[in-house]
């Protein structure tokens, strides 16, 4: 069958790559044992192509239905350069499968002494026991057992076993994708099943549900009167919002057209977005480290955006509109991104907004400049943990900002580096900020 | 020019009556698309009926080469009306008078037929030449004396003339455009452009299709007459049925009648359009208390008496809002007028309670909401969302933009749940009191407790 998981698993990096350029291609889905291509690549050593997905961002520890995560399946199949890889990108070393198996047994099993070596080096413990009680050591043979023991000691391993706990009913784990997921564009909407009513705002009402045994979230848009003209632009920008190619943005799923309902579908995010992080208490704690990171995500995500073409118009970059995945990623929901007949003439958040959008249409600003400036506000949001201009109304900061030149103060005890940045993104000539492009090098920087 | 520009209408297709030289409009049936209508235009074009006007070199008059009946059709874009009305005016009255023909002159139509002969090429170039000349030189050098026949009365018969220094009012001016703006506005749809009053609504036409407009109502009329007599029949009919919407008597109005309109008499006219614009509530504010001098000419025993007269054509109105169920603001306005002031004053402090917030400050609602500014920003307060400036207008100048601006903000209302104000933006702009309260007041019961 001529898919991408044929061409991972034969190693046609061409077909691959032509495929990952379709923004609506999500190259963390999995086919029907959820391996993803990761997956496959990783267990048939195309290191081509496992470079390939990583540099795009793929999910290092997706797992297939047997909770195999990648790892597993290049040491099991002695792909050094591949595990060493994906060790680099941080894959959890000691992940075990629904055996109970790390990726230490497999190498251990099949004799991989190297990749064994390499594990260790990188904190595998060898002492783990899987379903049956075997550790990887007892899985070792020979002179392998002797150097992996030797070593461990030399790490300072406690060498007692740790019994195998089943913990697959943590949820933890996060699963290649299903694949149905990106396939489908229209989706019917007698195949939803809407749960809670999570929210409701002016622009639509939202519902958590189940679609295809997926938990998603559908945002049931306000729409005055759903003429079959609003019908009509809405199929044709939905799918322009279907961007799966990227970690740090979240695509939107599918929608369904049929009106008077338009619903939009995504993936529901446990965590909520930025702002409920931020502002309204959670489990998340956001340190100066995990802040950097949110805003490295934010601008790699905005940096991929303007890349493309303009998908559409009217993405207002703020904390709300960006969502916080299980893994801490933070991704820029296309979901929040509005169509060209909703909202006409109501903006419920100037305060991230640049003055010259506030006051001029978007086709005669730079709006790229412009979403920088949001950009900066989120800054200034991630280091204080404050919301900009909590005390005033919409209407208020609009016409302030707009008109009277009202601006955020930079507080002390933000850090130099940090203020320096967002007063270059803040510049009030939109020609003279920065592009997220420039942004992403100086953050990563900061990071480290 | 830019007015021009801004028409909504971009081809008219213009006739000329029989016994009128004048262009008005020829109103195309409801069938008529737009495809059908540029097909005709197109049509006509290829056709080669549109006749010149040819200037012979020997009297310096003009000449109208000859077509069946002497009906002459001509079409064009209205900027091309305009600007060769404007060039070649005055018309000459009648056909009649002008057309002095030489039978020696051969017509446009035989040298048609001619064109392929060599010799004769260039004689049709120049005959094309000075057509052209005819068309765009800047008015005929021998304007054409009015017909004696017009001035003749019979005994006893009447006539009004307003008084030629009349024309020098400004608010008559300004009267006539209103109303020649609100007719085009109606009639956009039907293509129909009036551009006159006197002269495109004497014969009917015009009045059967504004009174079809505004009532919804189909007349049992022909759809298009030409004789005088036709047309005298079919004004009557039309005025019947104005006179029975407006509530008058069989008799009807002495301010105008079917001889009176179709005399083009402006007088009578204007009275007509006033009334109808007062009943059917046209979004138009009308200068107040216009009035012209009339001269009124009777022949009496064979003498021409005069008199004068002074018509009042607009009086002073206080509601220039559209009628609607009574509600009760019309009992405010009727009965209780001191209570009218407490109304008010309590929606003031509501507003201000908001627009304060925004260093703004209303001591009069008449007059500053009229522009839909403050409008537009109260929703956004209320609603709490800010408006991008690039959605209205901030210093409305023009009727338009003002319009926009309330239209907007009725957009605002109706996104945000609340029912379609009953009043029309225009009754707003046109600062009518009871609109504006009436809109004002549904804010009020509806965010009076929002802090």
């Amino acid at each position: 069958m001529e898919d991408i998981f044929h061409w991972c698993r034969e190693g046609n990096a061409m077909q691959v790559r032509v495929w990952l350029d379709d923004t609506e291609h999500d190259m963390n889905l999995g086919d029907d044992h959820g391996f993803s291509p990761l997956h496959w690549a990783a267990k048939e050593g195309n290191s081509k192509i496992v470079e390939l997905l990583l540099l795009r961002g793929a999910r290092v520890n997706a797992t297939n239905r047997g909770d195999d995560t990648p790892l597993h399946l290049a040491a099991a199949h002695g792909h050094r350069d591949i595990v060493l890889m994906l060790l680099r990108q941080k894959a959890d070393v000691n992940f075990t499968n629904e055996h109970g198996n790390s990726p230490l047994h497999y190498a251990c099993f099949w004799g991989y002494s190297d990749i064994a070596e390499d594990l260790l080096h990188h904190g595998a413990v060898v002492s783990i026991a899987n379903k049956d009680g075997d550790t990887p050591l007892d899985k070792a043979r020979g002179n392998l057992a002797k150097t992996l023991h030797e070593l461990a000691v030399e790490a300072g391993q406690d060498l007692k076993k740790i019994k195998f706990k089943d913990q697959s009913w943590l949820g933890l784990k996060t699963r290649s994708r299903d694949a149905t997921l990106s396939r489908h564009k229209g989706i019917n909407i007698k195949e939803l099943v809407l749960r809670d009513k999570l929210a409701s705002s002016p622009s639509g009402e939202t519902y958590k549900g189940i679609w295809q045994k997926n938990e998603i979230i559908a945002k049931i848009l306000a729409v005055r009167h759903c003429t079959s003209r609003i019908s009509r632009d809405f199929n044709e920008e939905f799918p322009k919002l279907r961007i799966f190619s990227h970690p740090n943005v979240l695509p939107v799923v599918g929608c369904c057209n049929s009106p008077p309902n338009l619903v939009v579908i995504n993936q529901y995010m446990n965590l909520g977005s930025l702002y409920s992080v931020l502002h309204e208490g959670s489990n998340v704690v956001v340190d100066t480290a995990m802040a950097l990171k949110f805003a490295l995500d934010i601008a790699r995500g905005m940096s991929f955006l303007h890349g493309l073409e303009r998908i559409i118009p009217q993405y207002h970059l703020n904390s709300r509109h960006v969502m916080i995945d299980d893994d801490l990623t933070a991704r820029i929901n296309m979901a929040d991104a509005k169509f060209s007949f909703q909202e006409k003439g109501r903006i419920y958040y100037p305060a991230w907004m640049s003055p010259e959008a506030l006051q001029k249409k978007l086709s005669d600003i730079n709006w790229e400049a412009s979403d920088m400036w949001s950009f900066a506000i989120l800054l200034w949001e991630l280091a204080t943990r404050e919301v900009p201009f909590a005390d005033q109304s919409p209407m208020e900061i609009g016409m302030k900002i707009a008109l009277e030149g009202l601006r955020l103060g930079i507080k002390p005890g933000i850090s130099p580096h940090l203020t320096k940045l967002i007063r270059i993104c803040m510049n009030e000539d939109p020609g003279k900020r920065p592009t997220f492009d420039m942004v992403v090098p100086i953050l990563d920087k900061m990071k480290r | 020019m830019e007015e021009e520009i801004e028409r909504p209408i971009e081809k008219v297709l213009f006739r000329q009556s029989s016994t009128e030289q004048r262009l008005s409009p020829v109103h195309l049936s409801e069938e008529d698309s737009d495809d059908a209508c540029d097909e005709e235009i197109a049509k006509i074009c290829r056709t080669p009926k549109i006749i010149d006007v040819k200037l012979k070199p020997e009297d310096g008059a003009f000449a109208y080469s000859e077509t069946q009946d002497k009906r002459r059709t001509s079409v064009g874009t209205l900027k091309d009306i305009k600007s060769s009305r404007k060039m070649a005016s005055p018309r000459p009255k009648s056909p009649r008078q002008v057309v002095l023909k030489n039978d020696k002159e051969e017509s446009f139509w035989d040298k048609i037929g001619t064109l392929g002969r060599k010799k004769r090429i260039k004689e049709v170039q120049e005959v094309e030449s000075e057509g052209k000349y005819a068309i765009d030189s800047p008015g005929s050098p021998n304007a054409p004396i009015v017909p004696p026949e017009e001035y003749a009365l019979d005994e006893n018969e009447e006539r009004c003339m307003i008084q030629p220094h009349a024309f020098n009012d400004p608010k008559l001016h300004e009267l006539m455009q209103v109303l020649i703006e609100w007719i085009n506005d109606e009639l956009a749809s039907q293509r129909i452009i009036v551009q006159d009053l006197a002269e495109d609504l004497y014969d009917g036409q015009v009045l059967q299709k504004l009174f079809e407009k505004l009532t919804n109502d189909k007349l049992d009329v022909p759809e298009v007459t030409q004789s005088e007599e036709g047309q005298r029949q079919k004004l009557a009919v039309v005025l019947a049925y104005f006179n029975r919407v407006l509530g008058l008597q069989v008799g009807g109005s002495n301010k105008w009648s079917v001889e009176a309109i179709h005399s083009k008499n402006l007088v009578a006219i204007l009275h007509l359009l006033v009334a109808l614009a007062r009943h059917f509530r046209a979004p138009i504010r009308l200068p107040e208390h216009v009035s012209v001098d009339v001269i009124v000419v009777q022949k009496l025993y064979g003498q021409l008496n005069h008199r004068m007269v002074r018509e009042n054509l607009t009086a002073s109105y206080d509601d220039v809002g559209m009628k609607c169920e009574r509600d009760a603001f019309d009992a405010l306005f009727d009965h209780a007028p001191d209570k009218l002031q407490v109304v008010k004053k309590s929606l003031v402090t509501f507003v201000n309670k908001h627009l304060n917030k925004i260093n703004l400050e209303v001591t009069e609602l008449e007059t500053q909401f009229h522009d839909g500014v403050y409008l537009t920003l109260l929703m956004g307060l209320l609603e709490g969302f800010f408006v991008p400036l690039y959605s209205f207008h901030l210093t409305p100048k023009e009727f338009e933009q003002k319009v926009h601006n309330v239209s907007f903000a009725f957009e605002l209302m109706e996104d945000v749940g609340i029912a379609k104000p009953k009043s029309r933006p225009e009754d707003i702009v046109n600062q009518d009191l009871k609109s504006t309260l009436r809109v004002l007041y549904n804010l009020f019961s509806k965010y009076k407790n929002v802090g």
